[in-house]
């Protein structure tokens, strides 16, 4: 159990493509752990393995309907409809801004124990997946913000009034 | 990724800024649904019932958390007491939401925001307030009102008891949003249609075929009807403040405290491109607010401009047939619509802005023509800042006498008072924004004793 750094906007390790995971080893193992500790302790609902400075495919997500999801190798094979939201990501701290995803996916990938899984996502679940499948190919949702990236003051301001 | 914002901490954090910091719920709720746009209508839709709720129940909110809890509401965190404040109004005003779900989206929100050690008491104070609902129903006026008792006090001195509480009630009513059509733009069926069409509930207003009374819309800044200019934000009250000013074609009228400039518009259209309107207000940004409102209604006889009207302006002396004082006031007349008010205002802070009305009307009436109108208005049912302001004003500025507006209103409103050239609207007996208004006429023979 450990909490990892994670890199931020800027930082070339996120620009990179991620190469595919062949097996699962104890350090893969403690790797997609920690990536859940680091997850929840910065109140996020999905990372990418890239976002903890290592370059392979895995992600995982939790989006509170219940499920974690370790995705390994993951690949959209479907996607439809189109949702309009406020995104923010743990790498690009303080900011927001406004993607359009799909709102509904298919995605295919490798659990935890190497099994093949087939996994349907809509709506915050389907634009986290996407969000974290970008991760993989070094792309960023900054990118695709329509408009300005704007602040995300909200938590940082009532906390100190405890 | 982030977790993305839910409607229940948007609301939590709305409360809090206007709760423990002061600010202006009509604002920071503008602010918070602007900024999220994407929320559904039906999430703003809460968040705006949920807000404006909990600040217009507050008083019997803290009394009945008070009775519930041991801890008093005025010890508890903030964020403790703000979240159960919100959820005390969800579980005794709004039907809809099972008590389970309150309570449980109450405790979620006080794990979210780090007081795990404190889930068990929001818990318990919350089931306690569903088991005992029917313990709360107050008779005292100021708990069942939510209306601090000093205020209720002057006013049943004022206008007695049935009047009071007929204002108390209406208070905790959602006033419609009234509009001015701007007629030159188009005609009122094609802004009635437009409207429509877009999902608002349209009724015509008893004071004039002119105004509209809007409800049930998302977002007003987004209808086209308002994007072109046909339709500008203007409670009744102050449309009557217009039809109290009456400029004839060719006036120049002077706006002493403009923003956003309902009243200054409403003059450009009864001058029909003749004449000039100048809309003064203290800071750029009240003067950019006018300047947005003039582009967008697109009026060419009118200007905004950055002046403290406690300055003299020396260019103006005498030039004006008609100056608007629509002045600071303690706002009391907008509870409805403003309801943090109820909480901040005080005796002292009247006593304030009576002086602070006194020191502009002192130097506005310097800009009246002779033969030309000030008219005097606020938004607030305060004896200080309304009545005795205009004894005050003819007591000390004998140039001035009083101007009958008997005709003048629209032939909804019906007092006495107005032959002696001023009406106080109460909320509840006149359907608008409690507002004062009271026109004085400059005589032509001055009497030069500046």
């Amino acid at each position: 159990m450990a909490i990892r750094q994670v890199r931020t906007i800027g930082d070339e390790i996120l620009t990179k493509a991620c190469k595919p995971v062949k097996e699962m080893t104890p350090r893969t193992r403690e790797l997609i752990e920690d990536m859940f500790d680091t997850m929840y302790e910065a109140n996020g609902v999905g990372l990418a393995a890239p976002q903890v400075g290592i370059l392979k495919q895995i992600v995982v997500i939790d989006v509170e309907d219940g499920e974690q999801y370790v995705l390994i190798n993951p690949e959209i094979v479907e996607t439809s409809g189109s949702q309009t939201g406020v995104e923010g990501c743990l790498s690009v701290p303080g900011k927001c801004g406004q993607v359009t995803r799909p709102d509904h996916v298919v995605v295919r990938a490798l659990n935890e124990e190497m099994e093949p899984v087939e996994i349907t996502g809509d709506g915050l679940l389907a634009r986290c997946i996407c969000h974290e499948c970008d991760h993989l190919k070094g792309s960023l949702y900054v990118d695709l913000v329509e408009g300005e990236l704007m602040d995300q003051d909200a938590e940082a301001a009532e906390d100190e009034g405890i | 990724m982030t977790k993305p914002t839910k409607s229940r901490e948007l609301i939590l954090d709305i409360l809090l800024e206007v709760l423990e910091k002061g600010g202006h719920s009509h604002v920071i709720l503008r602010q918070a649904l602007e900024k999220y746009q994407y929320l559904e209508k039906q999430d703003r839709a809460l968040i705006t019932r949920v807000v404006e709720g909990t600040l217009e129940y507050r008083l019997t909110i803290d009394a009945v958390l008070d009775r519930v809890s041991k801890t008093p509401v005025e010890k508890m965190k903030p964020v403790i007491r703000t979240i159960l404040r919100m959820s005390v109004y969800q579980l005794l005003w709004m039907d809809r939401i099972p008590d389970r779900a309150v309570c449980s989206q109450a405790v979620e929100l006080a794990e979210a925001r780090r007081f795990h050690g404190l889930k068990g008491f929001v818990n318990g104070v919350l089931r306690s307030v569903s088991r005992r609902k029917e313990e709360f129903a107050f008779t005292d006026w100021s708990l069942r009102y939510s209306m601090p008792g000093w205020l209720i006090d002057r006013w049943k001195e004022r206008y007695g008891a049935e009047r009071t509480e007929g204002m108390l009630r209406a208070f905790l009513e959602t006033p419609p949003t009234v509009v001015r059509c701007n007629l030159d733009r188009a005609s009122l069926a094609e802004i009635r249609e437009s409207l429509e069409r877009q999902g608002a509930a349209v009724a015509e207003s008893p004071f004039s075929p002119q105004l509209l009374e809007l409800s049930g819309y998302d977002h007003l800044e987004s209808l086209d009807a308002f994007v072109d200019g046909w339709i500008q934000v203007q409670d009744a009250s102050s449309f009557l403040a217009g039809q109290a000013a009456a400029p004839k074609a060719g006036d120049r009228v002077l706006d002493v405290c403009a923003a956003p400039g309902g009243k200054s518009l409403h003059a450009a259209d009864q001058l029909a491109g003749t004449g000039l309107v100048v809309a003064r207000d203290l800071t750029e940004a009240k003067a950019e607010l006018i300047e947005e409102n003039i582009a967008r209604t697109g009026y060419t006889n009118i200007r905004a401009e950055v002046w403290d009207a406690r300055e003299f302006d020396p260019e103006w002396e005498g030039q004006a047939d008609v100056v608007l004082a629509d002045l600071p006031c303690s706002g009391l007349g907008i509870i409805g619509k403003k309801p943090e008010i109820k909480y901040q205002v005080s005796p002292g802070s009247i006593a304030e802005l009576a002086a602070l009305q006194r020191e502009i009307l002192s130097v506005a009436r310097r800009y009246v023509k002779p033969g030309g109108r000030l008219v005097y208005s606020t938004c607030t049912i305060s004896r200080q800042e309304n009545e005795d302001q205009r004894a005050w004003f003819l007591e000390q500025f004998a140039e001035f006498e009083p101007e009958s507006l008997a005709g003048r209103l629209s032939p909804a409103v019906e007092a006495e008072s107005l032959r002696e050239g001023y009406i106080q609207l109460l909320p509840g007996r006149d359907p608008c924004d409690g507002f004062f208004i009271a026109a004085f006429r400059k005589q032509i023979s001055e009497k030069h004793e500046i």
